[in-house]
């Protein structure tokens, strides 16, 4: 590679981590009329101190064009990760742009989960959002006016419904709900609280 | 689920991610134990079973094992595989952030080294050491379930 070979390194490297789903990304390096590869790196601590400070091709982001990479699969374990993204332009390339400070996907936002209550018949039923197998649900609910008899169920394995309870006649039921992952040992806010009503008349 | 369990070493208790470590060496198992030709001889399970540990012995040869995998094993096993070698690195990291937990119980006194855990540890030494490193690493990475199902 001669001397005027040499691209700028990738810029304003960051991480965007989001329910346990973790994302690279940073600024595009503009060659005009050329397409820009990009190739993606991650160091554990385990590298760091115990072989040699060495780096590992991610698994999905060797030669992309994209200016976005899913780490998620390579940040598999609760330590700090450094991460490193060059540029290539046929024999061209940069050097490392490295991501400023490390990566512990302890850190990841954690958002209440998408859910929807049902009424069926005397039954109360939440439809949930599979998170994926990282995730287990924690849900609470309760009978209208009785905040205080909260009654709780923990859903390891998400499926989509989850019979809560059998309901009486008329009456209101709430109910809200909050991820947790045993991974990092952390869990999300509760969910908006959502309220129905079984059917039939109150008893008297 | 990820399946954090709370595995109890002797006094120690722990919360381990077990699920991950099972996934990423199952997902290379077969690749690895298939680098490792001389079937005939074992670095964990002789002369004798992990299983014969006794109780109070557990959480100092579990320390002990870390540090070995990590010091001797995980840094040997690179291959020309670079999906192998990425699951390499997770149960590596894996095993980083477990042994970060159980130095909590080494520092509260609760990882005694008895006897017994010494004398076993000095045996699954000096059948890593009878081979060279390439084969012995190649040969330990192949048994970690047999650690990882007496762990739990």
């Amino acid at each position: 590679l001669d001397e005027d070979a040499l691209l700028p390194a990738p810029q304003n490297i960051s991480i965007l981590s989001t329910n346990m789903k973790h994302f690279l990304t940073w600024s595009p390096v503009i060659v005009q009329e050329e397409t820009v590869r990009y190739s993606v790196e991650f160091q554990g601590e385990y590298e760091r101190e115990y072989a040699n400070e060495s780096w590992i091709p991610t698994s999905e982001c060797s030669l992309i064009t994209g200016t976005v990479c899913n780490i998620t699969e390579d940040i598999s374990a609760t330590v700090a990760y450094n991460l490193r993204v060059r540029a290539d332009v046929g024999a061209r390339r940069s050097e490392w742009g490295t991501l400023k400070g490390v990566f512990n996907r302890i850190t990841t936002s954690l958002t209440p989960p998408l859910m929807k209550v049902i009424a069926d018949g005397y039954h109360l039923l939440v439809e949930l959002e599979d998170m994926g197998p990282a995730f287990q649900l924690r849900i609470l609910y309760w009978k209208k006016g009785q905040e205080r008899k909260v009654q709780q169920k923990v859903v390891k394995e998400v499926r989509s419904v989850v019979h809560l309870d059998t309901m009486e006649a008329g009456a209101d039921h709430c109910v809200t709900a909050q991820t947790y992952v045993d991974a990092i040992n952390r869990s999300s806010s509760f969910s908006q609280t959502q309220c129905v009503r079984a059917q039939g008349d109150k008893s008297m | 689920t990820a399946g954090n369990k709370i595995l109890h070493f002797g006094a120690c208790r722990v919360s381990m991610s077990m699920t991950e470590i099972r996934a990423g060496f199952t997902a290379i198992k077969a690749n690895i134990q298939a680098r490792d030709p001389i079937r005939t001889l074992s670095i964990l399970s002789s002369p004798r079973s992990l299983h014969k540990v006794k109780s109070s012995d557990r959480c100092c040869i579990t320390h002990h094992l870390l540090n070995f995998y990590m010091d001797k094993v995980f840094k040997h096993c690179k291959t020309e595989d670079s999906y192998v070698n990425r699951k390499i690195s997770s149960i590596a990291n894996s095993f980083l952030s477990m042994r970060r937990k159980l130095g909590q119980c080494h520092e509260q006194n609760q990882c005694m080294c008895g006897q017994e855990s010494t004398e076993k540890f000095k045996e699954i030494l000096a059948n890593y050491e009878g081979m060279n490193v390439t084969s012995a690493a190649m040969k330990s990475l192949g048994e970690l379930d047999i650690l990882l199902d007496w762990m739990e």
